[in-house]
């Protein structure tokens, strides 16, 4: 038995020898800190169980196109976790630190979890919103990120533009004069979704913002319900945020095997229970189900459906001289 | 006012013509169709003041709300103009990180980029002088002459926080050269590696900028050391200053090279080497914080080459005072050594200097090993106050006529000797060499601020041997007078 035990000792001794510390840096979009936050404590956990190294996980955060701007200009991340595959795919192009068919390399087109395009209103709703139509009128004051910076903000605009086309048989013209009125309605325009959300919930500006299902519901946490009420669109967009392991840095980092891990484990049960905690739609229908109280029904429509997809969405509506530069006016 | 009193009025008349009705019981039909008739007057009456009260307050509430949003609007107005604020302070924030740094002061212009990887500044030197040979009956060949002594741009910086870099091109006198082009790593203050051309370690009066030096020209122990050098060099500050070192490997270069080069034209190598104390530098003596003593050094071999012989010793009037003949080379060891110190305490300064230069020289077959020395004893004192110090005086009231501000004032003393070695004559040495030169100097030094200093000076040097009229005799046969002025900026 004592010899058992010595064995045993010196097993787990020559195991702790070789323990190494990892080190992975994830650039993210603005609203998935608490999302991370509790995700990398729980990856950690695992990797530390599974193979005995710890891992040092850290994050950053701010517009998606910014972040993925950041990462081109040298950012070093391992993995990025973005809001539109738009932006990673510049990431491919630009700076070539990921194949182009890095898509297809995790399920779902790489994309955990999903989410869709809200309004968050005062308690009470004082001016009546209930959907897309109420953001045009006169004296609603919207409250929305800045599509060339913020992920968030380019969901919410196709969302818009994509009630309008239903709304308007698929009338282009149609479609751009209502998106013109409701960014008229629009004063100030923040880099990124959490920005917009300090600005609405915080500095109390305008009458409804345009969020992230999940930073909706994390206002409301924060602040309490009586202050906020969620008010969801009978229609609003499927908004698939995707998530890659940037393979040239992992490889430098010599951390492309724990970066996959890193990106695998979202999908696994822990990883989609957490994506559910914190309001964002996960992949794995049983944990739907369970969390299904959290989230309403709506009819969603995808990028695909409506816009042909993101290369010809941000050609056509954030580009420079594209759509949004032709109709948006900054106010004051 | 007036409607509430109608109303007041209307009300209460009406109430008392309901209590004089209801008390007068009707007597016929006639009165009680009368009566009938009042009470339906009274009940309109009563349903006017009524709607008459309903229309005011309504009136008052429409008068109240257009207020309250016009507050509502302009508080959203407000709110959003700070907010576009913080906006932009935080982009410009942002902004700034990214953005290189200009300075411009009293060290120079410098930038570098936000991350502060590299960083540069461009310094200046510019000596403007006049030297006049007085009392000379026409005999020294030492011109009058105003000129440029040192005109240098100076680009010093920093890349990647640890590595320094110097690149100094003069354009005084009548060449332009290459004075110092280096890099120098700093690991830490205690251990940092230099390579390329910089002043070689051994002479002290040598080794202070060209700045700070008492007199226009440095003594004639300088003409002993080595000046400016290409090499590799170990150097550092150990115990916070306490003591400094400097070991290196270089071309090699004669006693006082004028111009320097900028490669090396024979096989050989010099070590050159100086260690420095100054123990008291951090202590609590205030008397002794300024006391520094130390000793540099060089060796080499020389094979056969002249290259490595001096180009002549020079007076302050920077007129060769001895030179070696023609066909005489350095051919062996050539070691120099020089016990050096310093004394700063308050406005007073001292500084002397032993040099010893021994050279073993051939001339169609013949060698000996000469030995050359020299000693100087230097000192000034700031007569308005300020600290003297190795690296300068800075005023505590930069010059200003209107502020009635004149800078800071110095007065300077100096006395040399150089003896060259017997052994020199009458083979090694050109015809009219001096075997000796001895000059005494003063002068005052006037610093308007750090970077604006304006000098004036007296140097006679006497001479030992030497004379006639060929070679060098001109100039050794009577001593040298010279009065010096100088205008330096350096930034």
């Amino acid at each position: 038995m004592k010899t058992i035990l010595k064995i045993l000792l010196i097993l787990s001794l020559a195991v702790s020898a070789d323990a190494r510390e990892v080190k992975l840096l994830n650039v993210s979009y603005d609203p998935t800190r608490e999302l991370y936050t509790e995700y990398n404590a729980a990856f950690t956990k695992y990797w530390k169980a599974k193979t005995g190294d710890d891992i040092v996980v850290s994050q950053s955060h701010g517009g998606s196109g910014k972040q993925a701007q950041s990462v081109i200009a040298g950012l070093e991340a391992d993995v990025v976790t973005l809001a539109l595959s738009y932006d990673i795919d510049a990431i491919s192009q630009q700076a070539k630190l990921l194949p182009a068919n890095w898509q297809t390399r995790l399920p779902n087109n790489s994309t955990p979890y999903t989410s869709t395009i809200v309004f968050l209103v005062r308690k009470g709703n004082p001016k009546g919103i209930k959907d897309w139509d109420d953001l045009v009128k006169k004296g609603v004051t919207v409250v929305v990120p800045n599509p060339k910076t913020s992920g968030g903000a380019r969901w919410a605009y196709l969302a818009a533009y994509a009630y309008a086309l239903e709304s308007y048989g698929h009338d282009d013209a149609k479609a751009k004069d209502f998106i013109t009125k409701l960014y008229k309605n629009v004063p100030i325009l923040d880099s990124g979704a959490r920005g917009s959300t300090i600005t609405f919930s915080q500095r109390g500006i305008g009458d409804v913002l345009l969020a992230w299902e999940n930073e909706a519901h994390l206002t409301l946490k924060e602040f309490g319900a009586d202050k906020f009420e969620i008010v969801t669109p009978p229609l609003s967009i499927l908004a698939e945020p995707p998530v890659a392991v940037v393979d040239k840095n992992a490889k430098h980092h010599g951390t492309t095997e724990v970066a996959t891990a890193y990106l695998n484990y979202l999908y696994s049960d822990e990883g989609q229970e957490i994506a559910a905690k914190n309001f964002y739609r996960p992949r794995n229908e049983a944990i739907a189900a369970k969390y299904a109280a959290n989230f309403t029904q709506l009819k969603l429509v995808t990028i695909d459906q409506e816009f042909d997809g993101w290369t010809k969405a941000q050609q056509t509506h954030f580009a420079d001289g594209g759509v949004f530069d032709q109709i948006f006016q900054p106010q004051n | 006012m007036k409607i509430n009193q109608l109303l007041i009025a209307i009300f209460v008349g009406a109430q008392f013509a309901v209590a004089a009705l209801a008390d007068d019981a009707p007597t016929n039909s006639t009165e009680a169709a009368e009566i009938a008739a009042l009470k339906q007057e009274i009940q309109k009456l009563d349903q006017k003041v009524s709607d008459l009260e309903n229309q005011r307050q309504t009136e008052q509430a429409t008068a109240v709300n257009p207020d309250k949003d016009q507050i509502q609007d302009l508080d959203q107005k407000v709110r959003i103009l700070e907010r576009e604020r913080e906006l932009d302070q935080d982009a410009a924030a942002t902004t700034a990180k990214t953005q290189p740094k200009i300075v411009l002061g009293p060290n120079g212009f410098g930038f570098s980029s936000a991350d502060s990887n590299f960083v540069a500044t461009l310094h200046g030197l510019i000596q403007s002088d006049s030297r006049t040979f007085i009392d000379d009956g026409g005999g020294t060949l030492g011109k009058n002459t105003f000129l440029i002594r040192r005109a240098r741009p100076i680009f010093t910086g920093t890349v990647f926080h640890d590595f320094d870099f110097n690149f100094t091109p003069d354009f005084g006198n009548t060449t332009v050269q290459i004075f110092d082009a280096y890099l120098n790593y700093h690991y830490n203050p205690e251990l940092q590696l230099e390579a390329g051309k910089f002043k070689s370690p051994v002479g002290l009066e040598a080794l202070q900028a060209d700045t700070w030096t008492l007199f226009n020209e440095r003594s004639i122990v300088t003409d002993l050391a080595p000046n400016r050098d290409i090499g590799v060099e170990l150097h550092g500050d150990l115990f916070s200053g306490a003591v400094s070192y400097a070991a290196g490997i270089f071309n090699g270069a004669p006693d006082f090279n004028g111009t320097t080069v900028n490669q090396d034209v024979n096989d050989n190598r010099a070590f050159a080497g100086r260690f420095f104390f100054q123990p008291w530098k951090t202590s609590s003596v205030v008397a002794l914080q300024g006391l520094g003593f130390g000793v540099g050094g060089s060796y080499e071999v020389d094979h056969g080459t002249n290259t490595d012989l001096t180009p002549g010793y020079r007076t302050d009037g920077q007129q060769n005072f001895f030179t070696y003949s023609s066909g005489v080379f350095a051919d062996g060891t050539h070691w120099r050594i020089s016990p050096q110190a310093y004394y700063y305490y308050g406005p007073l300064s001292l500084s002397a200097e032993y040099l010893i230069s021994d050279q073993r020289v051939t001339k169609g077959g013949i060698s000996a090993d000469l030995q050359n020395t020299a000693w100087e004893i230097s000192g000034g004192w700031v007569v308005t106050g300020e600290n003297a110090s190795y690296n300068g005086i800075t005023p505590k009231h930069p010059f200003d006529i209107k502020k009635n501000q004149w800078g800071a004032w110095q007065v300077v003393a100096r006395y040399a000797d150089l003896n060259i070695d017997n052994a020199a004559f009458p083979i090694f040495a050109t015809t009219g060499s001096a075997s000796e030169a001895k000059a005494w100097s003063v002068g005052l030094n006037w610093y308007l601020n750090r970077d604006i200093r304006v000098n004036a000076s007296f140097s006679r040097t006497t001479f030992t041997g030497g004379g006639g009229t060929t070679g060098l005799g001109p100039i050794t046969s009577q001593p040298e007078n010279v009065v010096f002025t100088r205008i330096q900026l350096a930034f």
